[in-house]
């Protein structure tokens, strides 16, 4: 069992407080990711619990184990690093086995577990290379296949995607996946892709200025934001925030915009409270071009400024008392800037967050 | 926890053994060059004195002396530091002209053996100063521009040209080549392209290899030795022998020429330090 | 269009290839002729008398030239290797400081601004038998007898020396392998250290290796002035005692300048060149071999 355990884990550099004393529980098994803007603390917590990083205050458990004065070498840890960190001057083969070598493993031991790691990867032409002469996807590789040969109770991924180009990462995105479903091993994943981390997690961890902002699965973060950060920084594109009035039972928008009060919040909100209304763009959609479903529906008429067909849908840009707000078409047609249209909001997909707080008002 | 605190105090008696072992091997680098500035301020009696005196007083009769004009022991300090700038200044100028030329070659332009060349001219640069010094002593004297400015200085060029060649290739190779052909289309010359763009970007690394060349020709002695004869042409370096006699040596005055070697060469160093390291890693890593 | 003729970077190496002919390779081409001469300074005449090799017979059948040959070799060995592992200890230790690493640098830096005879002079004051620092230091503390003979006694006398020589060029490593400590991507370290190495294994195994160029950019630059190492010998002991600290380059000088023997000089000028060289190219085949090994080339 190699559950992962954070109690009030704090790193000051001087002065600068890097992570405010935060608290996680990771499951066995459990492929957690940790995400948010530069800057959030996440590279650096990753960091703490590979012992890489002093923990300046708190507690870090691996599998029960309190680990904070450890070396990495007795966590029974493996990482994968951003810039992938072969060893140049080593060949595949070499950069595989080298920690089983370093444990004094018997050599027909090394060479079967960097055989069935060359093979899981799909290394087997590349062993006798060096990383120079490999491209980025197969570094990639590599560094993943150092990672497992070794069986650690824990994997630790530190942006391992972003030297990639996109259509690479997509393609490895899937291969770590598949990769966590054929070990099982607790992993743990930092990015700043918010794509990455809803296409892996089990569970995300969403982190901002050293704090954790929300942890959840993926549709609970995208469904049920606490807040305006989370909704702006999960999903793509970005949840649209129109500023806004309650009164009785309607919403003022800023440009005079008047919309009923959604009625799952309608009991939540206070006559004249500042508030943020946000919605996303999958939930306002021209008539005619909507994905017909069921609720509370309002209408709005708004003209297009931009255009970006995407194929199977148009992603337009409208201007909605002076905001730009996106907006989604299905079976698209062409559409010219400055048209004028009829769109349908889902009211009952929308989300309404305290002004001053930025906090979600739900029940 | 045990492991845990057995980890920390490891870590807390590896950072005292760091912080002796730097103390012991600063104080290593350091103690003989002060005790040279040290000396220099005191008076001989003290210096020789036995038992050793080890509360130094203070005099600057050395100091005295040597600017005094031909002061104690008759040493004529003055015309040995004109000598050594004359030499060092126009020595460096003139191989950091012919050395860049070079390096430029080698950095921009591909011709057949290239690296056979830059080989030969480095293996140049290791012929020993003394092996060096007889035949040329014959040579100059033949031509008669032995105990001159002017030989002293010839040999100072061939000496410093191999090397400013490698450091400045070496910056010439960290700038785009992007850089001039830019320049090319935007209306220069080549050599325009040269002098306005590139050469400004590798400005710094130039001045280390300046600095190399000048402090090479500025400690120089077994050519130097050989090459000078006269209160002319004599250098500092030839000129500490000066304070030497058949058996005794007058260490105050030695210890004050030194320190007046000393200070330019410290100077110059602090000014550029950075770029010092960076022009040799370059020069030798991205070869 | 004839300045096509001429190739631009043949131009620009001219002046370089035109002042070491004139100053370097002509004197040896020179100094090669005489070396089958029997010159000497006072006799300009037995310039013109060709004697085979005479001279190179004689040194090689003499015993004091081999005494100073094995003796600078062994010289060159200890000392290169001492200033290796003493600048790779203090680059790892200026690695770890934490603050004060700008002025600590260019402390270090120190002692390359020495001109070497300057050492020479600072080592022969501070190893005095009489008022060095040294022995003053010694009675001091207590050895009241304590009068080492440390330029006298033969065996004292090639420590002070090597001292005074390792004191003044450890810096070129430390520099240059800190250098290239700083240039170190750290992801490899960390990676290792993920992979269970020890600080220790780490260091076998990933740094020393990525070190490989910078060490031998150090060794190929030294090499190019071992020879400096003569100044500082001639000023401390000048050979002596008794021929204990003689190396090739006080000999051949001594040779040279003191019997005025040019013929015999030059010969030994030759072997020392050609020791220069050996060194110069080994270090800089090591130094491509090593770049090839991390994948830098090109």
């Amino acid at each position: 069992m190699t559950e992962v355990t954070l109690s009030n884990v704090v790193k000051k550099y001087g002065k600068h407080q890097a992570v405010h004393g935060i608290d996680l529980g990771i499951h066995d098994g459990e492929f957690v990711v940790l995400v948010g803007p530069s800057g959030c603390g996440k590279s650096t917590t990753l960091r703490m619990i590979a012992g890489l990083e002093d923990i300046s205050g708190g507690e870090i458990a691996i599998g029960g184990r309190v680990v904070n004065d450890l070396p990495p070498r007795e966590r029974n840890i493996s990482m994968v690093f951003q810039n992938y960190a072969l060893y140049p001057h080593m060949t595949v083969r070499e950069n595989l086995g080298f920690s089983l070598k370093i444990a004094k493993r018997p050599e027909d031991e090394i060479a079967k577990s960097v055989t069935e790691a060359a093979g899981i990867l799909g290394l087997d032409e590349l062993m006798e290379r060096k990383p120079a002469e490999l491209s980025g996807g197969q570094r990639q590789r590599v560094a993943m296949g150092r990672a497992i040969v070794r069986h650690p109770d824990v994997f630790l991924f530190d942006e391992p995607l972003s030297n990639l180009d996109a259509k690479l990462r997509t393609q490895m995105r899937v291969e770590i996946k598949k990769l966590h479903q054929k070990v099982g091993n607790t992993i743990i994943y930092v990015t700043h892709d918010q794509v990455e981390a809803m296409t892996l997690a089990d569970r995300i961890v969403l982190m901002r200025d050293g704090h954790i902002v929300q942890v959840g699965t993926p549709l609970e973060l995208f469904n049920t934001p606490v807040d305006t950060f989370v909704a702006t920084f999960i999903g793509s594109p970005p949840m649209n925030l129109v500023d806004g009035e309650v009164s009785g039972g309607t919403l003022w928008l800023q440009g005079g915009i008047e919309l009923p009060v959604p009625s799952s919040a309608r009991s939540l909100v206070r006559n004249g409270q500042k508030v943020r209304f946000g919605f996303r763009a999958d939930n306002l959609m021209p008539v005619g071009h909507s994905v017909e479903e069921e609720g509370e529906i309002a209408e709005l008429d708004l003209t297009v400024t931009l255009t970006e067909p995407l194929g199977t849908e148009t992603l337009l840009f409208a201007e909605l008392g002076g905001l730009e707000v996106q907006a989604k078409m299905f079976n698209p047609r062409p559409v010219a800037p400055g048209e004028a249209m009829k769109f349908r909001l889902m009211l009952d997909k929308t989300h309404i967050f305290d002004a001053a707080s930025a906090k979600a008002i739900r029940g | 926890m045990d492991r845990n605190l057995a980890h920390r105090n490891r870590r807390r008696a590896l950072k005292t053994a760091h912080f002796i072992g730097l103390f012991l091997v600063m104080s290593i680098i350091c103690i003989p060059g002060l005790w040279i500035v040290l000396n220099s301020f005191r008076p001989t009696v003290e210096i020789m004195a036995k038992p050793p005196v080890w509360t130094p007083s203070f005099t600057l009769d050395h100091y005295r002396a040597m600017f005094g004009g031909a002061g104690e022991g008759g040493v004529p300090v003055f015309s040995y530091f004109r000598n050594s700038l004359i030499v060092s200044v126009v020595s460096t100028l003139i191989a950091i002209l012919i050395g860049m030329s070079g390096g430029y070659a080698f950095a921009r332009y591909r011709f057949k053996g290239k690296s056979g060349y830059f080989v030969g001219l480095m293996l140049f640069r290791a012929v020993p100063g003394v092996a060096l010094s007889l035949p040329l002593f014959i040579v100059f004297a033949r031509v008669g521009i032995i105990d001159t400015h002017f030989g002293l200085i010839l040999a100072y060029v061939a000496m410093n040209v191999p090397f400013t060649i490698w450091l400045t290739d070496g910056f010439f190779r960290q700038i785009p080549k992007e850089l001039h052909e830019a320049a090319e289309i935007d209306g220069c010359t080549r050599w325009q392209a040269f002098w306005k763009v590139e050469f400004p970007v590798a400005r710094s690394g130039v001045a280390s290899a300046a600095i190399f060349a000048f402090l090479t020709s500025w400690n120089e002695f077994a050519l130097a030795s050989q090459l000078t004869r006269s209160v002319g042409s004599k250098t500092m370096p030839v000129g500490l022998l000066d304070f030497t006699a058949e058996f005794t040596i007058n260490w105050g005055g030695m210890c004050a020429l030194a320190v007046l070697m000393i200070v330019p060469a410290l100077v110059l160093t602090f000014i550029v330090q950075k770029h010092l390291i960076a022009g040799l890693t370059f020069g030798g890593v991205k070869g | 269009m004839t300045r096509r003729r001429v190739p631009e970077w043949f131009v620009l190496l001219l002046p370089a290839i035109i002042v070491i002919a004139a100053v370097v390779l002509i004197p040896l081409i020179f100094s090669l002729y005489s070396s089958f001469t029997p010159y000497k300074l006072t006799r300009p005449s037995t310039l013109w008398k060709w004697v085979g090799f005479f001279n190179y017979e004689k040194i090689l059948t003499d015993a004091k030239f081999w005494a100073a040959f094995g003796r600078t070799v062994l010289f060159l060995t200890i000392v290169l290797n001492l200033e290796l592992l003493l600048g790779l200890g203090i680059a790892l230790m200026m690695n770890k400081v934490t603050w004060g690493q700008r002025t600590l640098r260019t402390i270090l830096m120190f002692p390359m601004m020495f001109s070497p005879i300057l050492v020479g002079f600072q080592f022969k004051f501070i190893f005095n038998d009489n008022i060095g620092l040294v022995n003053n230091v010694l009675q001091s503390v207590g050895f009241q007898n304590a009068s080492l003979p440390w330029l006298v006694d033969g065996n004292l006398a090639m420590f002070s020396i090597m001292f005074a020589e390792i004191w003044m060029s450890t810096s070129v490593f430390a520099i240059l392998i800190l250098a290239g400590l700083f240039a170190m991507p750290r992801d490899p370290l960390e990676a290792a250290k993920v992979d269970g190495c020890t600080a220790w294994q780490t260091f076998r195994h990933i740094t020393l290796p990525f070190l490989m160029p910078f060490i031998f950019i150090a060794m190929t630059i030294r090499s190019l002035d071992v020879a400096r190492a003569y100044d500082i010998v001639q000023i401390m002991t000048g050979g002596g005692p008794a021929r204990r600290t003689e190396l090739l380059w006080t000999l051949m000088s001594r040779t040279g300048y003191v019997d005025a023997r040019m013929g015999l000089a030059n010969a030994m000028g030759y072997v020392s060149i050609l020791l220069s060289i050996l060194f110069t190219i080994y270090f800089f085949r090591k130094l491509s071999a090593a770049r090839a090994e991390l994948g830098m080339a090109g």
